[in-house]
């Protein structure tokens, strides 16, 4: 990883008694792509904003490029940013909206024309060029804002809900092209979203928030794989949960009963809520096998989902029915079907601790 | 360089942003129209409130003023003649005025624009004007005058008709506004449940227009209240507060009573504003709610009574007209009916002659252009700017109070500001420009909200991109805001323009013999008894307010049709 680029540091925001922003600090390296991810009302855009110097922050530093920019007006910043609404300048056209921040600098015109060229080429819009925003779809307006603010290559490119404005389908096909021209042009690039799918394909890094505080930060793998928080396991992907207490080493008893766990560090009967993903969960051909923590249930329902289908089952005695994804060939070798009976396992290794109050 | 951000960080105080030279030209600006606002309207109504209670030697004395104005009862009898002639005013324009907006909104009657045009043409001519076609067709040798039944037009009756014809635009546009916001949804489930159309009426349509309604009774009972041209011209004996306070000012130069009968002008009228700001809220709040527009049915026995409404009103606001311009062009009617223009030879008259015609054409002109300059100015920063909180909003009170401002009392406040000889302003004093700094003033609130709506539709991420593209603010002004906001800017300055023309009450304070105005003209020749050339006068007034609205329409037109391209995105 490259050096860092940006460093907030215990940042916090208020609005008159409400606490926006907790305390937050967080480092993003040069050329990184980061996606603030959280649910509606967190702060994500309050601390793009901040970072922007839109709305600047009660307390807090932040420092971009070695510089202290903390107090610093927007205007003696260096971002690029793209909002939600992409606020292009509807009485200019394409070109001369992408050539908004170069005008001005004294550069010639030709410069100037060459550099919209190029830009126009990087988003694929160069036959739109005199058309007004109004004329173009709401990809190709998202293109435009994008050019405009990566014209004057600032060192920081901020993008707000960008994709939120589109329809799934486009959504999906911009995904991959600003990840692509992030990547080639190597720019430090945060972006706020609420689509979990989004900052899994997207980002290098996430930073998952929640009520103004930061839950964790984490390349998509991590994030997956380690939710450090149950706010996180339950936030990204779909999640079984199960509540128990500590039995014993390596034990836990809930009301369907006692399940192996991989940890053997927790005190007795403390409450403890396990986690595990429905791909995690194993369907078994026959019961009596060597697996850990069997167990036999009710087939409720089944939702086919393409390559695979997601099994809901209600193993006898449990609170709460499992959901459980299994490929379409291991469906059909076993037969299920809603209100057949099928045996499963939870690998120890799988399950995740989350301790109460802690 | 990591380090002084943790030291910024930890410290226990709320960080404030260094600010941008943006926005130190921003709060120069903001300083500078707040400075105007200041200048030309808070110390002016100042310098009243104190008059009021200051005798005419310079010293103090109290409320002794308001004793002795209450223990007068031919001023306190003005205080209840200005209620009668509001409240029936009211009732009555509200009425017409509704029937005729719902034909406009509710029929399918033919010739809904020309009719449309028709009922605004009252805003074109001073308040004067209907008083002079009344004593032509009403007065003692009136054409009509068998159709009063022996009852006097000079009086009640007159200000009333008078009134009426001079507020009823104003009433008709809001009550327009108040039922095109219908939803169209409510009407189709009301007709599926087999509702009678007098059933929707009471059950849907007056409970939605009602904040419209309650809008434009204040806006018309404000409006006649304060009136000083009607009851002038055609009130005779019956006083009112706005006539009063000419009366004490230029009649008998008692500034300090003209002062305290001000004050009490003011009260309704501040009331009046404050009602009506809280409702609008209301209604605002009804049209978000995201409507389907209402397209009505064609019903031909209803289309023809609503047709012929039409027509009856358009007689009447035409037939004033016509009364004018008739009384202009025959050499003294009704007696001597061979035409002539000797009426229009202004010069042979008091009231500063065709000088007076020019003088307003200058003083309409240099209102629009510094008008519009400062009124759309001032809404964008009070909008757009950062930070300056308190001076912000200080200004935005300061916009929206000349609304609550009567023209008289404006005028007078004028007078004691500017005539004072401690004040170094003073020199303004019977200048062009104390004439264009009034007006603008008196028109400040309606044009501050035209911008301030037109501003708010505007994607409010503009000045942030622009901030983080390094372009300074006056260049997103110019080549974005302005661009965008031009027809709200062309109707700004229409507007002032049209008002300019047509106002007498705060400029009967303010003109001198070099500064006459075409509206006092009007006025004065009146005064005189040439009411004839005062008719012919109203007339140009109306023809040059007229004119400007047709060049006004043909330059929207042209605008839009040259802006179409992108003007499809900021409609949605
Ligand atoms: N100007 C403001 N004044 C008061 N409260 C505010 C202001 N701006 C934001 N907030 C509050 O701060 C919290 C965080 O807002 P923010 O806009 O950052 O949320 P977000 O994470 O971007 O949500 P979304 O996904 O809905 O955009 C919210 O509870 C919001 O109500
Ligand atoms: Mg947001």
């Amino acid at each position: 990883m490259g050096d860092v680029f940006l460093r907030i540091e215990n940042l916090t925001k208020k609005f008159g008694n409400f606490t926006a922003l907790r305390d937050i600090s967080l480092e993003v390296f040069e050329g990184e792509f980061v996606c603030f991810l959280g649910p509606s009302g967190c702060g994500k855009t309050t601390l793009l904003r901040a970072i922007a110097g839109l709305d600047i922050q009660t307390q807090g530093g932040i420092t971009q490029a070695g510089r202290d920019i903390s107090v610093l007006p927007p205007s003696e910043r260096d971002f690029g940013i793209v909002f939600q609404s992409y606020a292009l300048f509807p009485n200019l056209t394409v070109e001369k909206n992408v050539a908004y921040g170069l005008e001005s600098r004294r550069a010639r015109r030709d410069e100037t024309s060459s550099r919209v060229n190029e830009l126009l080429t990087l988003v694929d819009l160069v036959d739109q060029r005199v058309k007004y925003p109004s004329q173009l779809s709401g990809g190709q307006q998202q293109r435009v804002a994008l050019a405009r603010a990566l014209a004057t290559s600032p060192g920081l490119l901020l993008l707000d809900e960008p994709l939120s404005a589109l329809d799934a389908k486009v959504r999906t096909h911009l995904r991959q092209e600003i990840k692509q021209l992030q990547k080639r042009l190597a720019v430090t690039t945060i972006m706020v979203t609420h689509d979990q799918e989004e900052a899994l394909t997207m980002a290098d890094r996430i930073v998952v928030m929640n009520h103004g505080v930061i839950e964790q930060i984490g390349t998509p793998e991590e994030i997956y794989a380690a939710p450090a928080s149950e706010f996180v396991a339950e936030f990204i992907g779909t999640m079984n949960f199960i509540n128990a207490a500590v039995s014993g080493a390596s034990e836990c008893a809930h009301q369907g009963g006692a399940l192996q766990i991989s940890d053997n560090s927790i005190e007795s009967n403390r409450a403890v809520r396990l986690a595990i993903r429905p791909e995690d969960v194993r369907l078994l051909s026959v019961s009596g096998s060597d697996q850990p923590n069997q167990t036999s249930g009710q087939v409720i329902s089944v939702e086919y989902l393409g390559a695979f289908i997601r099994v809901t089952i209600q193993p006898a005695g449990w609170q709460e029915p499992l959901l459980v994804d299994a490929s379409t060939d291991l469906a059909n070798e076993l037969e299920i079907s809603a209100g057949g009976t099928v045996n499963l396992s939870l690998p120890a290794e799988k399950i995740l601790i989350y301790q109460e109050d802690s | 360089m990591a380090t002084t951000a943790v030291q910024v960080g930890k410290g226990s105080g709320v960080l404030k942003s260094k600010s941008s030279s943006d926005d130190r030209v921003m709060r120069l600006f903001i300083l500078v129209i707040g400075g105007y606002l200041v200048i030309a309207l808070a110390l002016p109504l100042y310098a009243m409130f104190s008059k009021s209670v200051f005798n005419s030697d310079g010293s103090f004395v109290g409320l002794s003023n308001y004793f002795s104005y209450f223990q007068t009862p031919a001023l306190v009898y003005s205080i209840k003649n200005s209620l009668f002639v509001g409240i029936i005013t009211t009732l009555i324009t509200v009425t017409i005025a509704f029937i005729l907006a719902y034909g406009f909104t509710r029929s399918r009657m033919r010739g809904k624009p020309l009719f449309k045009t028709i009922a605004m043409i009252p805003i074109l001519v001073p308040s004067l004007l209907p008083g002079i076609a009344l004593i032509y067709l009403f007065g003692r040798q009136g054409v009509i005058n068998w159709a009063l039944f022996g009852n006097e037009i000079y009086g009640p009756i007159g200000i009333i008709i008078s009134e009426v014809f001079f507020t009823l635009p104003h009433a008709l546009i809001i009550i327009i506004t108040g039922l095109s916001i219908a939803d169209a949804r409510l009407y189709e489930a009301a007709t599926a449940l087999r509702a009678s159309r007098i059933r929707i009426f009471f059950t849907v349509t007056l409970p939605g227009v009602r904040y419209g309604l309650i809008s434009a009774a204040f806006v018309v009972f404000t409006l006649a209240v304060t009136d000083f041209g009607a009851p002038k011209v055609i009130g005779g004996d019956f006083n009112v507060l706005a006539t009063d306070i000419y009366k004490q000012v230029i009649g008998q130069q008692n500034f300090e009573m003209g002062a305290v009968v001000s004050v009490v002008l003011l009260i309704p009228a501040a009331l009046a504003f404050f009602v009506d700001r809280l409702v609008q809220k209301k209604q605002v709040a009804l049209l978000s709610a995201r409507a389907v527009a209402l397209e009505p049915k064609p019903d031909r026995r209803f289309d023809n009574i609503m047709l012929t409404y039409a027509i009856i009103v358009s007689i009447f606001i035409l037939g004033i007209l016509g009364m004018c311009q008739f009384a202009a062009l025959f050499k003294f009617f009704p007696y001597n009916l061979s035409l002539g223009l000797t009426n229009y030879q202004f010069d042979l008259m008091d009231g500063g002659g065709w000088n007076s015609y020019f003088n307003s054409i200058e003083m309409a002109s240099y209102t629009a252009i510094f008008g519009t300059i400062i009124v759309f100015y001032g809404a964008y920063l009070v909008e757009k700017g950062k930070g300056f909180g308190v001076i912000r909003g200080a200004v935005q009170f300061l916009a929206m109070l000349p609304m609550a401002v009567p023209g008289m009392v404006l005028g007078l406040a004028y007078i004691f500001f500017f005539n004072a000889p401690s004040n170094p302003l003073n020199v303004l004093y019977h200048t062009m420009a104390i004439l264009v700094i009034s007006t603008i003033t008196h028109f400040y609130t309606v044009s501050h909200l035209t911008a301030t709506t037109a501003l708010k539709q505007m994607d409010a991420q503009f000045e942030s991109v622009a901030a983080s593209l390094k372009q300074p603010f006056y260049r997103t002004f110019l080549r974005v805001t302005v661009p965008v906001c031009t027809p709200a800017i062309l109707d700004i300055s229409i507007y002032l323009f049209v008002n300019a023309m047509t106002t007498v009450s705060a400029v009967v304070f303010l003109y001198s013999p070099h500064t006459t105005l075409a509206s006092v003209a009007v006025l004065n020749m009146d005064d005189a008894g040439d009411i004839a050339p005062a008719a012919a006068m109203g007339m140009m007034i109306f023809y040059t307010a007229a004119g400007v609205k047709v060049l006004h329409y043909l330059l929207s037109r042209g605008i839009e049709s040259r802006t179409q391209a992108w003007r499809i995105s900021v409609a949605n």
